[in-house]
C-alpha cells in the first residue's frame, strides 16, 4: 500500500522538476537525500554490488556513472523498481523517495571522480599526443585497441588511478589486457590478446590486429601474462607532467549526455 | 494422428492397472492420451492386449515419461532409456525449440507425460507443448504484481503433475493447480504473504494425495517452511517449520530473537522413499547470511536435510550439515536415494554432495551419518568428526574487512542436479573447483520484506554470469562434470571446462550423460570414462537440468539455454 501510494507522489515531484528534457528528474538530490540513500545503498545493495559500488560476486560495478540497463536517473531508478530481466537483479519494494535518494548515492559514486586535479590539461594533451598514447588506445572514434578506451576514462578511473595506472601499469590489468601466447602443435607461436574463451576455442586480437579464431586442440600449450604491456611513465615523466596528463584524461567524459 | 501414439498410450493405461500407488506417474498416466482428452474406462480389449505386449516387449511408459522434477522419487536423474548411446551419440540432431518470451532466468525442467510436454516460462507461466513438434497446445499466464521477492531473479523450476492437474508455485506465493487438458485453472491458494519476502520458486513434489511445497526467501529474514495440501482442493494438510518456534525441539539451538528472521528456506524439491515413507528436502542458509554474530547456535534445521513422514509431516531424523552456517552454504541440492552394499551391508543410502564442500553418505533410514569427504578445495574446515560435525578453521568467517575462504558463496556446487547411474554405480556432478570468494560481514536491522543478508561477497568467479565474454584467469578455479566413487568419495574421472557450469546432469542405462553449461555448451560424455561424446553451441548460458523421454517410440533429451529450450534426437 505505501508503494503504491507514494511511487506517484515521487514520480509527480520529479515531473514537476522536469523542464525540456522528456527525463524524470531526480528531486531527492540534497547532501541529505544522498546520505539516506548510501544507508539503503548499504543495507539493499551492497551484498551484490560491493560495499564500495565496484561490484561483487553477482552485481555490477554502479561507480562508473554508466549503467548498462539506465542511460538516466528515471533508468536507474527504473531497474531499481523493475530489475533487470534474465539477471540476480530483483525489483526492490521501497518507496519512490527511498529510491530517489538511492539513486543520488549511486549518481555520487562517480561524480566524486573528477576532483582534484591540479595539472594543466592543455599541457596534458600535448604529452598525450608526443607520447604516442593513441597508438594502443582508443579515443573519440580512432586510435587502436591494444589498450582502454580512452574516451570516457574520467568516468572509469579517478585522478589517483589514473596516476598509478601510467606510473605502475600493471597494478591493476583487466582480463581483456593481459596477454595471450600459446605454441600450436605444428609450432608456431601466437599471441595477443584474449577477448573470449570457452573449452574449446579462443577469440583473440593477434598482435597484427587482426581477429582470430583459435581452436584449443590445436594448441601444444599456452599462457597468460598478467602484466600490462603499457610502459611506466614513471621515469619518462617528471610530477608536474604527470599531473598535466591526469588532468587531461580526467577531461575525457565520452558523448554528452 | 501418428501411428503407434494410442497404443503406447494404451500401454501407459495398462500399465496403470497394474501400479503400485506410491508411483508418482501411476495414476496421472491413466488420465492421457496423445490428443490430450481425458481417457474414458473401459478402453478396448485388444488394444489393451497389444499394449500390454508392447509393455513387455520394451520400455515401462514411467521409462517413457518424465512425471516428476527430478525424474523420479528418488531423485537419480537417471533414466532407464537406451537408444542414444555412446556409440551413436555422434548422430545428435535439433528436433525443435521453444522460444520463451520471458527474458527472465530459464531454471525450469519440463515434465513429460505421454507426448505433452509441460514447462514453466519464468516466472510463471505455464504452457503445454507437443513434446514431438514443439507446438504449444495451450498457454497458462499467472499475472504476479509489479513488486515481488526473490533473492535472485524472477525464475521458475518447474512443476508437479497428478492425475490431470498440474501445480505450480508461485513469485507471490500461491501454490496453484491447473487443468493439464485444457489449461485452465482449478483453484489457486495463498500459502504464504509474499511481502513478507517469501516466493515459492521450485517444483511442487507429489506424495499419495498431497501436493508438498516449501518456499525461498533466506535473504529477506523469513521463517521457512515445507507443507502439504490436499491435491483436490488445496487445504494445508500439515506443515513444517524449519525455525523451530519457543517450545519446539531445536529451538534452543537459537538465542535472542535471531529466530525470527532465521531464514531457513527451501528452494528445490525434495525426494521420497515410498517403502519408509519419508521425504527428504535441503534446507537454506540462516539469516542474515553473513553477520553470523546476532545468531550464536547451530541455528536448526538450516543448512540441514530434513526426513518428514510424508503423512504428518512430522520430523522423523535430521542432520545438519553446516552447524551455523555464516557463509551462505544452503543445503539446498538434490537428496539422491540409493540402495547400495556399503561396507559390506545394504544399505538405505542418502548421497549428498554439498555446497559446504562435502560429499556426504547418510543412512536415509535413520539419519546416521556414515561419511564424509571434501569434493573441491575447501579451507574453512579441516575435516568432520564422526558425527558429522565439521572440525572448523579459526578465522575463517566474514569479516567488515573481508576474508578470502574457499569454496566461494556458491560452494563446491549447488541446486543443479546430479546424478546416479546404477549401471556405472557412480555418482555424477557439476563441481565449482579451487575457487574462492573473500566473504564480508557488516550490521543491518531487520526491516519486513527487505534484503537482511548482513553482508556480501566479492569474487574471482561470478555467481552469475553477467559478461557476455568470458575471460576468466585459470588460477581462479574451474567447473567439471566429476564422476565420484560413492563408496569412498574418491574423483572417478572428471571433465573439466573452462568457466564453472549451472547445469545439471541426467545419465542414462545407455551409459550417457549430458549436460549444459555456463559457456553455452550442451554435450554428451562417456558415463564410464567421461570421454565427450558428442557436443553442441547453443549460444545461451544453462542454468537448468536436462531430462529426456520418449516421443513416438523416440527417445529425445531436453534442456533449457539462455531463453530457448532445446530438444535432440537422434538423426534418422
Amino acid at each position: 500500500m505505501t508503494i503504491r501510494f507514494l511511487l506517484p507522489l515521487a514520480y509527480a515531484a520529479a515531473l514537476a522538476a522536469q523542464h525540456s528534457d522528456t527525463a524524470l528528474k531526480n528531486p531527492f538530490q540534497s547532501p541529505d537525500d544522498r546520505a539516506r540513500g548510501g544507508a539503503f545503498y548499504r543495507s539493499q545493495c551492497a551484498s551484490c554490488h560491493g560495499i564500495d559500488g565496484k561490484g561483487g560476486a553477482s552485481g555490477p560495478n554502479l561507480s562508473t556513472g554508466n549503467f548498462r540497463h539506465a542511460s538516466n536517473d528515471e533508468g536507474v531508478f527504473r531497474v531499481i523498481t523493475k530489475g533487470v530481466a534474465g539477471t540476480a537483479m530483483p525489483g526492490f519494494s521501497m518507496n519512490g523517495r527511498e529510491i530517489w535518494q538511492i539513486v543520488s548515492f549511486i549518481r555520487g559514486l562517480s561524480a566524486s571522480r573528477a576532483v582534484n586535479v591540479t595539472g594543466d590539461a592543455t599541457a596534458g594533451r600535448q604529452l598525450f599526443t608526443a607520447n604516442g598514447c593513441i597508438n594502443c588506445h582508443w579515443l573519440n572514434g580512432a586510435g587502436a585497441a591494444r589498450g582502454l578506451d580512452l574516451s570516457a576514462i574520467a568516468t572509469r578511473l579517478t585522478p589517483a588511478e589514473m596516476h598509478t595506472a601510467l606510473t605502475d601499469p600493471s597494478a591493476e590489468v583487466a582480463p581483456e589486457y593481459w596477454t595471450w601466447q600459446a605454441t600450436t602443435t605444428d609450432g608456431k607461436t601466437l599471441r595477443g590478446q584474449r577477448f573470449n574463451e570457452d573449452t574449446f576455442s579462443l577469440q583473440i586480437l593477434d598482435t597484427a590486429g587482426l581477429l582470430r579464431s583459435v581452436i584449443k586442440a590445436d594448441l601444444r600449450e599456452q599462457s597468460l601474462d598478467h602484466r600490462s604491456p603499457m610502459p611506466s611513465f614513471r621515469d619518462k615523466l617528471n610530477e608536474q607532467q604527470l599531473n598535466n596528463l591526469v588532468a587531461y584524461l580526467a577531461t575525457l567524459q565520452g558523448a554528452a549526455k | 494422428m501418428r501411428s503407434g501414439t494410442p497404443l503406447r498410450n494404451a500401454a501407459a493405461r495398462a500399465r496403470n492397472a497394474s501400479s503400485r500407488e506410491t508411483k508418482p506417474a501411476g495414476s496421472l498416466l491413466a488420465a492421457h492420451n496423445a490428443d490430450c482428452r481425458p481417457v474414458k474406462s473401459g478402453a478396448g480389449i485388444r488394444q489393451m492386449k497389444f499394449a500390454i505386449f508392447l509393455l513387455a516387449a520394451a520400455l515401462s511408459a514411467q521409462d517413457a515419461n518424465w512425471t516428476t522434477y527430478h525424474g523420479n522419487y528418488s531423485s537419480t536423474h537417471h533414466s532407464a532409456l537406451t537408444q542414444i548411446t555412446p556409440a551413436n551419440a555422434k548422430n545428435l540432431e535439433l528436433k525443435w525449440t521453444f522460444q520463451a518470451q520471458s527474458l527472465e532466468k530459464f531454471e525450469a525442467t519440463p515434465l513429460v507425460v505421454d507426448g505433452v510436454m509441460y514447462l514453466t516460462e519464468a516466472p510463471n507461466t505455464v504452457v503445454a507443448l507437443d513434446a514431438a513438434t514443439g507446438r504449444e497446445f495451450w498457454i497458462y499466464e499467472h499475472k504476479n504484481p509489479d513488486v515481488t521477492y526473490p533473492c535472485c531473479g524472477k525464475i521458475n523450476r518447474g512443476l508437479a503433475i497428478r492425475e490431470n492437474t498440474l501445480y505450480m508455485g508461485t513469485l507471490d506465493g500461491k501454490l496453484i493447480a491447473i487443468d493439464a487438458i485444457t489449461g485452465q485453472l482449478r483453484w489457486e491458494k495463498v500459502v504464504v504473504d509474499f511481502k513478507e519476502g517469501y516466493a515459492l520458486t521450485h517444483a511442487p513434489l507429489i506424495i499419495k494425495d498431497k501436493v508438498l511445497m516449501g518456499t525461498a526467501g533466506g535473504e529477506l529474514g523469513i521463517r521457512g517452511f515445507l507443507a502439504a495440501f490436499d491435491a483436490k482442493t488445496g487445504k494445508e494438510i500439515w506443515k513444517f517449520k524449519t525455525i523451530p518456534e519457543p517450545g519446539e525441539p531445536g529451538h534452543e539451538t537459537w538465542h535472542n530473537d535471531a529466530w525470527k528472521h532465521g531464514g531457513g528456506p527451501i528452494w528445490l524439491t525434495g525426494s521420497y522413499d515410498p517403502a519408509l515413507n519419508l521425504t527428504y528436502w535441503g534446507v537454506g542458509n540462516a539469516g542474515p547470511d553473513w553477520n553470523a554474530k546476532v545468531r550464536p547456535g547451530d541455528n536448526l534445521y538450516t543448512s540441514s536435510v530434513i526426513a518428514l513422514d510424508a503423512d504428518t509431516g512430522k520430523l522423523k531424523w535430521h542432520f545438519q550439515f553446516t552447524p551455523h552456517d555464516e557463509w551462505d552454504w544452503d543445503s539446498v541440492q538434490t537428496p539422491v536415494l540409493v540402495d547400495r552394499v556399503w561396507r559390506g551391508r545394504p544399505r538405505k543410502l542418502l548421497l549428498w554432495a554439498n555446497r559446504n564442500g562435502f560429499f556426504y553418505l547418510i543412512d536415509r533410514a535413520t539419519g546416521e551419518f556414515l561419511q564424509g569427504t571434501p569434493f573441491v578445495k575447501l579451507d574453512w574446515a579441516t575435516g568432520l568428526d564422526d558425527k558429522g560435525r565439521p572440525v572448523r578453521v579459526a578465522g575463517k568467517v566474514p569479516t567488515p574487512q573481508g576474508t578470502v575462504i574457499y569454496p566461494g558463496v556458491q560452494g563446491g556446487t549447488n541446486w543443479f542436479a546430479p546424478s546416479y547411474s546404477p549401471k556405472t554405480d557412480l555418482f555424477y556432478l557439476n563441481v565449482w573447483d579451487d575457487y574462492s570468494g573473500t566473504y564480508f560481514a557488516w550490521d543491518q536491522e531487520y526491516e519486513r520484506g527487505k534484503w537482511y543478508a548482513g553482508g556480501g561477497i566479492k569474487a574471482d568467479v561470478q555467481s552469475v554470469r553477467r559478461d557476455r565474454l568470458a575471460r576468466r584467469d585459470p588460477k581462479s578455479g574451474y567447473g567439471a562434470v566429476r564422476a565420484l566413487n560413492p563408496s569412498t568419495g574418491a574423483k572417478v574421472w572428471e571433465y573439466k571446462m573452462t568457466d564453472v557450469s549451472e547445469g545439471g546432469i541426467v545419465t542414462t542405462a545407455a551409459n550417457v550423460l549430458f549436460s549444459g553449461n555456463r559457456e553455452g555448451h550442451f554435450f554428451a560424455l562417456d558415463a564410464t570414462n567421461g570421454n565427450l561424446l558428442w557436443n553442441i553451441y547453443l549460444g545461451g548460458q544453462t542454468a537448468a537440468s536436462p531430462m529426456t523421454y520418449l516421443v513416438n517410440g523416440k527417445q529425445r533429451v531436453t534442456i533449457a539455454v539462455g531463453h530457448t529450450l532445446y530438444t535432440f534426437g537422434l538423426r534418422e
